[in-house]
This record gives C-alpha cells, sequence and structure tokens, in this order.
C-alpha cells in the first residue's frame, strides 16, 4: 500500500506557541483516514498547512511523492490536493452548479479570450459536476445559488464542490459540524460511497460517533500532538484519548473527588 | 545643504497641516474603522463657517432646503450681526460647535447604520459625505477667497533663520507647534482617559469591548465628534498656509494626510503626527529645493510634491498593509448580488434600435411636449459615462476591488492617444488644431494603442492590490489618480501642452463619413456621434457580459466571495485580480477616448479624481454589480439625460446635482446596496412580457390596479409639487413626476411587506421545524 | 433558595436562524458553581453567547439577575454585573495588562482601585507584567489575565467559557479553585463551560451535560462523577 499523504515531524508554530509539533500522519491510498482531537487542538492547523495556507515551520509533507513545500495552495489543488472548510466558504455568489464547474474547470491565460466569443461554451468537466452532483442528491438544487440552500445542504454542497475536482486526496474539515443525528449519518454512507469512487479521504471532525464509524484509520491529536493512533476500536479504547476529551483517566477521578470533598467541606 | 534645509523647515507649516489632518483620520479609522475621505471636506466647510462669520457674521446651516416649495422653506442661514463680522473668538466657538454636529450627524446618520456594510460600502459612504458637503458648500459659498487671514497666529518673518540665510514665517512655526500640541493632548487621551482606552480596545476586539459593557456605537461617536473637531482646527487655523480657500481645496490634500496616518499605521498619534511634518518638509524639499537644481529633470519639476505622499502610501501599505489593523465587526455584510445577464442578445437586438431611433431619428429639436435643446449632447454623455461605469462594473462589482484609479486610466489613453493621431509642428494652438507634435496616426490605430498603454499602467498598478485589500486598495489608489493628475496631465514638460490648454482631437470617421460630435452649429450635440458611441457602448456591454457568463466571471466572483477558498479551488487569485485590473482598464481607456471625442478635446480637467469619484456614485446609485447599472448611473450622471431634463425644467438644478448625488449615494449605500437598477429591471423585464401577452382584461385588471396611483399621484404632481415651478411645461411634467414619486412609495412599501412575508414564512418553518423536533423526541 | 442570578428558560439558539441549541432550561443559584459539558459541538458556548447578548435567541427566554434579557443590547447586560469570560478571551493586544484591567474595572470610580488590587492579588503572576501589552503575554498568562479582567468589575454572574483551553493542566488546577472561592466569598453566580470534567466536577456544585444542542443529563457533581459511563459515551459519541 502505497502513502499518498506522509507528513514527516510537520511542525506549525505562532509566535512561539505550537499549534502542532512533529506531527507524522501517513495518509493511504483509497482508505478513509480520520484526525480527531478536543476543541483546540490544532486540527484545522494542520489542514491549513496540508494546504498551503499556513507557513510550516518545520519538517515537511510530500504528497504523491512530491515534496509539497513552496507550492501554493491553488497549485496544491489543481495537483489533486483538495480541501474543504469547516466554514464552508461557498462562492456565495454562484450557483451550485457554478461553484463546482469553478472547482472543476481548467483555465489558461487566454480563457477570457474564449469568454468575449462564446461564454457559455463547454468547458469539458460537466460530467465531473454532475457526478458530483448526484453522489450527493444534490441535482435538483444545481441552479440555485448557494446563499438561498439550507445549512445542511450547503454542508453537502462544499463537499460536492471538492469532489468535483476529481481530485486524489480530499480532506474534510468538520464536514459534520452543525449536523444533526441523521444527517450526519447520511454523510457518513456519502463519505464511503465516494471511497469506492477511488478518492482518498482525510477526515476531521468533532463527531466521534461519526468518525468511530467510518473511519478506516485514526490518529488522534491533542495539544499540537499526536497522542495515539490506531482503528477505530484502538482509539476507542486507548486511555489517553479518554483523557483528552474528559481530562483524566479513572483513576485520576477518584482523587479529584477526594480532593473536592476536602475543598468544599473546609470552606 | 544649508539651503535644502532650510526649505525642508519652510514646510513645517504644511506638515503642521498634514499632520492635524492625519490625527483625524486615524481617529475617524480607530472609532469607527472608516477611511474617512470626507475629513478634507469637513475641514473646509468649517473654514467657510469660520470666514462669514467672523467677516460677515452670518452662521450657514449644514442643510439645504430640501422642502420643494415656495412657501415653507427650511432656514439654511442665518445672519447674527447685521452682515457685521462678530467677534473672533465667538465665531471659532461657532464654529466649533458646526465641526462637532458635523461629526455626530456623520456618526448617526450615515456610518452608524453602515456599520456592518461591506467595505466598498463604507468607502462610498465617505465619499457620499464629500460630495454632499462639496455640493453643500458651493451653494452656499461658491465664491473663492484669494486670501484668508491667519488667526491669532503672529505675523511676520524670522529674518535670518538659525542662520540658515532665508526666511521662515512665524505663522508656519507656530502652526506646526499647535499640531504638536494638540497631538499630545489627542495621545493623552487615548492613553489616559477610559473613553480613549475603550476605543483602542473596541479597535482590537469588539466583542471583548462590548462583553465589558462599552458600547461600540457610543465610542464610535465620540470618536467622529473628535475628528470633525480635529478638522475644525484646521478649517479654522490653517490660514495662510494653503492659500487661497476654495470649495475643492482641502480635499486634494487628504492624500498627504493619508500618508501621514499610514505612516502612523492608522492607530499611532505621535507617529502620525511625525509622519504629517516630514511630509510637509519632504514635500517643500523635493518640491522646491531639488526642482531648483540643475541635475532635476524637467519633466519631474510639476508632479513631484504629489508624489511624495504617493510614494510614501504605496511603501507603507507594501511593506506593512497586513499589520495594519482591520476592524472585525462581529458580523459584516457582503456586497450585493452580480446577476448573471440573461438574453443578452434579445437585450443589444431591442435597445440599440430604440437607441437609434432616440439618437438619430429625434435629431436637434424634439416637436412634442417642448423637448428642446442640445439632447444629442446630453444623449451622448449618458452613453460614454455608461461606458465609463462598465470598467468600475468588472473591478469593483465582479472581483470586488475598490479601485478610484479608473478615470485617471481614462485620461491616459486619450492623452495617448491626442498625442499619437497630432501631427503638427510648433505652431499656435488658436490657428492650427494640431498644435502639438506627433506622427498623426490614424484615429482607431492611435485610440488601439492608446488604450494598451492604459491597459499596462493600470495592470502595474494592480501589483498592489496583490498585497492589500477592501478599503486600502482605495487608499493607494485615489493616491495613485491624483499623483498621476499632476505628473503627468498638468505637467507641459511631457504633453506638450502650454499652461492649462487641451489637446484638440479630430472628428473620427468611417469611410469618409465624419462621426465626430461636433454638429453644424458649432456645438458637440451630433446626433451622429451619438450614433457611433451607441455601437462602441453595446459592444463593451457584450463584452463585459460575457465575461461575466464565462469561466473568467466565475472566477471573478468566486474571488469575490472568498479568497481563500478561491485559492482552495486552484484559481490563481493574483493572476486573477491582474486580469481583471487588465480588462477593467481596457475599458476604461475606451471610455476615455469617446470622453475626448465626446467634448472634441482632451483637457486635463476631463480627468480629475473629483470626475471618477462622482462617476462613482452615480454608478453606485444606478448599482456597481449589474450592467443596467452602469447604464442607468449612465442616464443620471451629471450632464446626462436625467440631467438634461433637470436643467431645461428649472434651470438651477444643476446646482443640485452634487448634493444629490451625495445624499443619494449614502442612501443607496444604507438602504439598497444592489442600486437603483435592480428595481428596474425586475419591472422593464416584466413590462415587457406583459406587453406581449396582455388582452383586454388583463389591462382592465392593472388599470384597476394602478389606476388610483396613477390619478393620485398626477393629482399630488401638480398641486403638491407645482409650486416649485410654475411655468407651463411643469404643468405637465410635474404629474409625471408625482405619478413617478407615488409608485416609487408604493414600490418600498411593498418591498418591505415582500420582506416581512419573507421573514414570516422563515419563522413557520422554524417553528415546524422545532415542533418536529418535539415530536421525534 | 434564592431568586437564581440566571435562568434559561425553553431556548432555541445558534446562527444565521439554524438552532444550534434547542429547548434548553438552565439556571445558576447565587454562590453556586455550575458546570456545563458536552462534547465539541454541542451547544455550549453558544448558550454563553446566547446569555450574555452577543447571539440573540431564536426562541424562548433567558433572565439575568431577575428580569429578562431579551431585546437587551449586550453592553446593556454586561453593566448589570455579568461578566463573560470568553472562548477566545477576547483580550485587547494592543493594550497593556493594566489597560487591559483598568477596562475590565466596576463602574463604581470608589471602588476602582480596590477592584483592581485584588485581581492583581489573585493573580499575583500577572503583578511583574503589568505593564507588557497583552499580546506578548503566554497563553496561560493571558488566560490569567481574561480572569483577572473579568473578576475586576466585582460581577454578580460570572460566564467562563474553556477555561482549559490550550492550557496546561497545571494551569487549570491553580486556576479552578479561585472560581470557587469568589463564588464562596461573594456570592457570585457562575456558570462555566469546561472540557475537564473530572476538574470541572471537582469545583462545581452542579453541572449540566448537552449534546447535540439538547440537555443529555443534569444533576449534583458528585450524581454526574457517579455516572461516568454514562457521560462518556455522550462524550465519545456512543449514545447514538
Amino acid at each position: 500500500m502505497s502513502a499518498l499523504l506522509e507528513t514527516y515531524d510537520l511542525t506549525v508554530s505562532y509566535g512561539g506557541l505550537h499549534a502542532n509539533s512533529n506531527v507524522n500522519i501517513k495518509v493511504e491510498k483509497g482508505k478513509l483516514t480520520g484526525l480527531i482531537g478536543p476543541n483546540g487542538a490544532g486540527k484545522t492547523t494542520f489542514i491549513d498547512a496540508i494546504t498551503g495556507f499556513t507557513n510550516v515551520s518545520s519538517g515537511r509533507a510530500e504528497f504523491c511523492g512530491q515534496d509539497l513545500v513552496g507550492s501554493s495552495p491553488a497549485e496544491r489543488s489543481r495537483s489533486g490536493l483538495v480541501r474543504t472548510f469547516q466554514s464552508l466558504e461557498l462562492f456565495e455568489d454562484l450557483t451550485v452548479w457554478d461553484n463546482l464547474i469553478v472547482m472543476a474547470e481548467t483555465t489558461h491565460w487566454w480563457s477570457f479570450l474564449a469568454d468575449i466569443i462564446r461564454p457559455r461554451r463547454k468547458v469539458g468537466v460537466e460530467d465531473q459536476a454532475e457526478w458530483a452532483l448526484e453522489l450527493l442528491g444534490l441535482t435538483d438544487l444545481k441552479d440555485r445559488l448557494t446563499l438561498d440552500l439550507s445549512h445542511g445542504q450547503r454542508k453537502l454542497v462544499s463537499v460536492a464542490r471538492g469532489l468535483a475536482a476529481r481530485p486524489e486526496l480530499l480532506l474534510l474539515d468538520e464536514p459534520a459540524a452543525g449536523l444533526d443525528t441523521v444527517e450526519s449519518q447520511q454523510l457518513g454512507s456519502h463519505l464511503r460511497e465516494i471511497l469506492n469512487r477511488d478518492i482518498t479521504l482525510f477526515l476531521i471532525d468533532h463527531d466521534m460517533g461519526l468518525v468511530l464509524s467510518v473511519c478506516d484509520y485514526i490518529y488522534v491529536l491533542d495539544f499540537g500532538k499526536i497522542i495515539a493512533e490506531g482503528t477505530p476500536e484502538e482509539v476507542r479504547k486507548n486511555p489517553e484519548v479518554i483523557k483528552a476529551y474528559l481530562g483524566e483517566t479513572a483513576g485520576e477521578i477518584q482523587a479529584q473527588e477526594g480532593a473536592a470533598a476536602r475543598q468544599q467541606g473546609g470552606i | 545643504m544649508k539651503e535644502a534645509l532650510l526649505y525642508s523647515i519652510m514646510g513645517l507649516g504644511a506638515g503642521g497641516f498634514f499632520a492635524l489632518m492625519a490625527m483625524g483620520i486615524v481617529t475617524a479609522y480607530k472609532g469607527s474603522g472608516v477611511i474617512n475621505f470626507s475629513h478634507g471636506a469637513i475641514a473646509m466647510y468649517v473654514a467657510f463657517q469660520f470666514f462669514y462669520l467672523r467677516n460677515e457674521g452670518i452662521f450657514h446651516f449644514p442643510w439645504f432646503d430640501i422642502l420643494p416649495t415656495k412657501t415653507l422653506n427650511l432656514p439654511v442661514r442665518m445672519s447674527l450681526n447685521n452682515g457685521v463680522g462678530i467677534n473672533v473668538w465667538f465665531a471659532m466657538l461657532l464654529s466649533m460647535a458646526t465641526a462637532l454636529l458635523l461629526g455626530a450627524g456623520i456618526h448617526y446618520l450615515v456610518f452608524k447604520p453602515l456599520r456592518n456594510a461591506a467595505p466598498l460600502g463604507k468607502v462610498i459612504g465617505a465619499i457620499g459625505v464629500m460630495t454632499y458637503l462639496l455640493g453643500l458648500a458651493s451653494l452656499q459659498f461658491g465664491a473663492i477667497i484669494p486670501n484668508p487671514e491667519a488667526v491669532l497666529f503672529p505675523r511676520g518673518t524670522f529674518k535670518n533663520f538659525l542662520g540658515l540665510g532665508g526666511q521662515v514665517s512665524h505663522e508656519s512655526l507656530a502652526f506646526a507647534g499647535l499640531a504638536i500640541v494638540i497631538g499630545a493632548g489627542v495621545w493623552w487621551f487615548y492613553k489616559s482617559s477610559r473613553a480613549g482606552l475603550a476605543t483602542r480596545a473596541a479597535a482590537g476586539n469588539e466583542k471583548g469591548a462590548v462583553l465589558l459593557g462599552y458600547s461600540p456605537d457610543r465610542l464610535a461617536l465620540y470618536n467622529w465628534m473628535l475628528a470633525a473637531a480635529l478638522a475644525g482646527v484646521v478649517g479654522i487655523f490653517s490660514g495662510t498656509i494653503t492659500g487661497s480657500l476654495g470649495v475643492g481645496k482641502f480635499t486634494g490634500l487628504i492624500v498627504p494626510a493619508l500618508g501621514a496616518a499610514l505612516i502612523g499605521g492608522m492607530s499611532s498619534i505621535p507617529l502620525a503626527v511625525a509622519g504629517g511634518l516630514i511630509i510637509g518638509m519632504l514635500q517643500n524639499f523635493t518640491g522646491t529645493w531639488m526642482t531648483s537644481q540643475s541635475w532635476f529633470p524637467t519633466w519631474g519639476q510639476s508632479g513631484i510634491r504629489e508624489a511624495v505622499p504617493l510614494i510614501i502610501i504605496v511603501l507603507v501599505l507594501f511593506t506593512r498593509g497586513k499589520s495594519l489593523p482591520v476592524r472585525g465587526n462581529i458580523e459584516e455584510k457582503r456586497l450585493p448580488l452580480a446577476p448573471y445577464p440573461k438574453r443578452v442578445g434579445i437585450y443589444v437586438a431591442v435597445f440599440v434600435p430604440l437607441g437609434f431611433v432616440f439618437a438619430a431619428g429625434l435629431p436637434g429639436d424634439w416637436g412634442w411636449a417642448g423637448l428642446t435643446g442640445p439632447w444629442g449632447f446630453h444623449f451622448s454623455v449618458t452613453l460614454v459615462a455608461a461606458m465609463f461605469g462598465l470598467s468600475m462594473v468588472l473591478l469593483s462589482g465582479y472581483v470586488g476591488q475598490i479601485s478610484l484609479v479608473q478615470i485617471t486610466l481614462s485620461g491616459i489613453a486619450a492623452f495617448v492617444t491626442a498625442r499619437l493621431v497630432s501631427k503638427g509642428g510648433n505652431r499656435s494652438a488658436e490657428f492650427d488644431p494640431f498644435a502639438v507634435e506627433g506622427p498623426g496616426w490614424p484615429w482607431p490605430l492611435a485610440s488601439i494603442v492608446g488604450v494598451a498603454v492604459a491597459v499596462i499602467v493600470g495592470m502595474l498598478l494592480a501589483i498592489p492590490a496583490l498585497r492589500i485589500r477592501g478599503v486600502q486598495l482605495a487608499v493607494v489608489t485615489i493616491a495613485a489618480s491624483i499623483s498621476i493628475y499632476t505628473l503627468y496631465f498638468e505637467n507641459s514638460e511631457l504633453t506638450a501642452l502650454q499652461g492649462g490648454s487641451a489637446y484638440i482631437f479630430p472628428a473620427p470617421t468611417f469611410f469618409g463619413v465624419n462621426m465626430g460630435s461636433t454638429s453644424s452649429s458649432g456645438l458637440t450635440d451630433s446626433p451622429r456621434f451619438a450614433l457611433f458611441a451607441l455601437v462602441v457602448l453595446a459592444g463593451l456591454c457584450v463584452f463585459v457580459a460575457n465575461i461575466r457568463r464565462g469561466s473568467s466571471g466565475r472566477r471573478f466572483l468566486a474571488v469575490r466571495a472568498n479568497e481563500r477558498a478561491a485559492a482552495s479551488a486552484g484559481i490563481d487569485v493574483p493572476k486573477t485580480k491582474i486580469l481583471a485590473f487588465g480588462l477593467a482598464s481596457a475599458i476604461a481607456g475606451v471610455a476615455g477616448i469617446m470622453t475626448a471625442y465626446q467634448i472634441g478635446q482632451t483637457a486635463a480637467t476631463s480627468y480629475e479624481y473629483g470626475i471618477g469619484l462622482s462617476a462613482l456614485a452615480f454608478l453606485y446609485l444606478g448599482g456597481i454589480t449589474s450592467i443596467n447599472g452602469a447604464i442607468l448611473g449612465g442616464i443620471i450622471a451629471g450632464g446626462g439625460i436625467v440631467a438634461y431634463f433637470g436643467t431645461w425644467h428649472s434651470p438651477g438644478l444643476f446646482n443640485y446635482t452634487a448634493i444629490m448625488g451625495g445624499l443619494g449615494m449614502i442612501l443607496t449605500a444604507i438602504i439598497h446596496p444592489a442600486g437603483q437598477a435592480s428595481i428596474f429591471q425586475p419591472l422593464v423585464q416584466h413590462l415587457g412580457g406583459w406587453l406581449m401577452k396582455a388582452r383586454g382584461t388583463a389591462w382592465l385588471n392593472s388599470l384597476k390596479r394602478y389606476g388610483p396611483f396613477i390619478v393620485l399621484g398626477a393629482i399630488w404632481g401638480v398641486i403638491g409639487i407645482n409650486p416649485w415651478r410654475t411655468d407651463d411645461y411643469s404643468r405637465f411634467w410635474m404629474a409625471l413626476t408625482g405619478v413617478f414619486l407615488v409608485f416609487f412609495v408604493r414600490s418600498i412599501v411593498v418591498q418591505i411587506r415582500a420582506a416581512r412575508a419573507v421573514k414570516a414564512a422563515q419563522d413557520a418553518e422554524l417553528k415546524k421545524f422545532l415542533a418536529e423536533m418535539e415530536a421525534a423526541k | 433558595m434564592a431568586e437564581a442570578l440566571i435562568e434559561v428558560q425553553n431556548l432555541n439558539a445558534g446562527y444565521g436562524g439554524i438552532p444550534v441549541v434547542r429547548g434548553l432550561n438552565i439556571h445558576v443559584n447565587p454562590g453556586e458553581v455550575v458546570a456545563l459539558l458536552g462534547p465539541n459541538g454541542a451547544g455550549k458556548t453558544t448558550t454563553l453567547l446566547t446569555i450574555s447578548g452577543i447571539l440573540k435567541p431564536v426562541s424562548g427566554n433567558i433572565n439575568v439577575l431577575g428580569s429578562s434579557t431579551l431585546g437587551e443590547r449586550p453592553e446593556k447586560i454586561s453593566r448589570r454585573g455579568l461578566a463573560h469570560v470568553a472562548e477566545d478571551r477576547s483580550l485587547f493586544f494592543d493594550l497593556t495588562v493594566q489597560e487591559n484591567l483598568r477596562l475590565g474595572l466596576t463602574p463604581d470610580r470608589n471602588k476602582r482601585a480596590e477592584a483592581m488590587e485584588s485581581a492583581l492579588e489573585m493573580f499575583p503572576a500577572l503583578r511583574p507584567l503589568v505593564d507588557r501589552r497583552a499580546g506578548l503575554l503566554s497563553g496561560g498568562e493571558q488566560q490569567m489575565l481574561a480572569m483577572a479582567r473579568g473578576l475586576a468589575s466585582n460581577p454578580k454572574v460570572l460566564l467562563v467559557d474553556e477555561m482549559s483551553l490550550g492550557l496546561a493542566p497545571i494551569i487549570v488546577e491553580r486556576m479552578l479553585p479561585i472560581v470557587r472561592e469568589i463564588a464562596n466569598s461573594t456570592g457570585t453566580g457562575v456558570l462555566m463551560v469546561e472540557q475537564h470534567v473530572g476538574l470541572a466536577l471537582s469545583v462545581a456544585d452542579r453541572g449540566y451535560v448537552m449534546a447535540h444542542g439538547e440537555l443529555t443529563m443534569e444533576g449534583t457533581a458528585k450524581e454526574l462523577q457517579a455516572n461516568r459511563a454514562l457521560l462518556e459515551a455522550s462524550y465519545l459519541g456512543g449514545g447514538h
């Protein structure tokens, strides 16, 4: 199995604060890899670093065996490394269809000359867009402005927009945020379908239920460091993970209880 | 060396002026995040107010008589002392009160409602205030005051200042001192007073300030009043420093002040003061000393003074553009939607022939309803203004770049073209249209080269836009506009034109047919030129529509909506912006050349930044995000079709163009950022569809529906508005105006109702959703 | 029982009309520390922002100090005596520590010097830093400053959002008892959102647990700790 994306001691610091420190992650082709961690653990920073939206302080990342250092976000996107945003960041003035086409089409410096003569020519990527819409059941919304859609629909459009590029690897940043339980389960089944179409996925989410149920392999990030990795079962039972999410382990809790009782009694 | 130092010190007076202006700009920015382009206009208004109080004892109110009646009038001025000047201290007090009133008014009426507007909306708001104040001042004061007196400052000069061998006036040193003293006071205010601290706090983190119980609105009000007071100080004390006092005087001086404010990072008062003083000294050093040296190139002698602040602004924004404070509002609105142009072919097929009928079929005098006068002229002005508007639609409407330099690009294209078509020698302009030497190219070729030069300059100016955005770009572009104006358009070394004269533009010909604007009467009202302009405009409209509909338009809107997401979609954002600047420059260039053909000559004044701002004003009124907006903007532009009807009814009406334009801009920015075109377009579309299909009953139904409004409006027009004008024409036109106004009010009511219905539907949906959630549990 | 300081009744709240919080009922009594728990995205921060008026509730009612806050602007609510230490800390980075504290001080002029002194007493680590710009502080120092600024207004109600976010546990362990002490000594009601369940429950009197915008558990700190398994389920997503 070849690694599609691999990071080597990736570190991102903001003024002395390590948002990511020495993160080593391997995303294998055809697998659904997940990254979880509590609020503020540095998950989005990681995606930003991989896709070029933030500067890497040290370490490096390789995509398809190519070093990513020095290429712009746009170049990375064109090379097949595509992301979605937690805040969606849709093109609100464009229709759903145009949102997808913008992502899918390749343009040249002379494209504007062609636009002047034939603005509505086929750009050769309509199939891709159709496919992405169909996969996520958005075909009916094709001509609507994204502005007018519901939150759940907008979430799906952002995933569809990522798919329309036919990426090698799609990085999903909190796609389930703000969805209710049913919607997030539907999303999970969509993700498995996407995987069957030769698009590798990397999922960041705080909905543990979703991540544990759909991912093949999971990394857990806390304080910018990878504290655990493994299959969903392994991660679920890992005491480090429970500690990261709840604060401390069962043993410590008892000690805390005692302390609390003493303190309350004392005042 | 001694001399260089002396000349620098002589610039201290102007430096103090810039420092005071810069403080005001920083203050307004801290308080509300607005770069106040109207700051100079406030200072100007107070300066006039003070002058008239002091010399004639007349107090002017900062408004005009808006009531359209002869009997009921708003007071606009008050004589305090029977035409004799009042005590200078009292005059000062009243002038400062005026400044405070203006500051509070600007806060409450303009920027409080625009608090969450997109950056473009705020820029428009500031330009609207400026346009209003300039219009108001020319209405109330008008004349230029050649030699305003110095106030309270010592007169006279140091004969041999510090042994440097030259004279330095007491006044300029005192003024610099005043700037430093006031600067110290303002610095203390922000450093130590609770309101000042809270202002700085809210500028950094509005949510934090709110959570601690500080009201951002209240803080903004205080800061606006402080900013206006600082402008008032400039107005009262600038005296002889800035020379004669005219309506437009201080507005142009906003650029060095912006430079100083940027040196202070839009936040530091001491640095802004130092920056102002330094810019004043540098300007005098370069503009007076350097240009007098033998090694200095003669072509650079004019305008080098104005280039100093531009260079500083570009340097500051380029090196620390990203570290400048950008006020993060809790919620910021987006630009209005840029509609997808549908049925472009049909539009062209309908409106071009219709335009032909208007332009050619009814030349000169119209036979009915008294339409007389230079109709062809006004029609052409509208067409050319619409072309210019299209350039801003593409750049600001589609890509969201606030560029105020488009008018300059127009000028560059026109000046280059004019130079290339001329073929004269060193003869006097009076007798020879080709006074300037040139290669004498045919006009189409020269025009293409002219446009190409505009495109190159436009793309060069786009480079700063890659690093900065929003309102900062507006600052750079307005500075560039003013600098290029003096460096090139007014520079006789570069243009080969003598003292303010203009290039003469030969009329364009097609296969020997003269399509020029000059008719047999010698006026620029030939319908033939209107035909020519109509074809060019139609071409440009299709050009812009196709760009919008194609892949470029998708990319433009993607960049406008969200640069991060655009980059993640593989769009090269810098290249896309440069492309947009290039295309917009091309359109602006065409508009500039057409302007020259329309006037018959090319003068610097046609391409002054103020012309560009007023064009932007009318475009914004029309709708900056749509092609229809550009056309509507052209129709209402100064000298356009509406102005034609206006002047014809009420000869003095053009005096009110600036005021109404300014008010209209502000109102549009607040109430309806998409512009008026978005209201008219569906109207026209529906009317078109209806006329094709409607039958007898439909006619009857709509008569029932709209008839009462028409009758009501007509009656109101005759009775209510007519007293304004009592000649025969008005009997007819005022009734129509009344109908129009009634429908306007009705459409607002309908819109409000529709908005309420949408809100109610949303609420119902939400309730349903919640009920379902409840049931699911 | 004394009248509740905060009373949230049947609250639906969220962004852009989309409810993130649904049908929430909670209250905080004087002198009480109440923990609001739950996994990320459960709607805890939204709840606090709605209580302090930054977000408008979609429906439902909130009483702060006995009267409704509906339609009230956030700065007015704050002036009633509510301090909110926000998740992002909302510090003024360009201002010094002292200036930050000054802005937080109580409106009562006579008590300002005293309040400043007691804030610095509670967080002695800030004392040598008073003239440093807040933007230059470390994460822990920033959090202390945010807390000190919140307390400098002598609030009657204190909302604390994710005090432990990005902080080393040792700092959190030092700061939590301060919250407890404030509640005990001044009768301030505290509502805190916290990730560290164990730590939070060690100082809290009562706790609420939210998931997917709804209340899933509530009870005294003891009861919640006893139901550890259920609590973990709602965090790790085994619940649905």
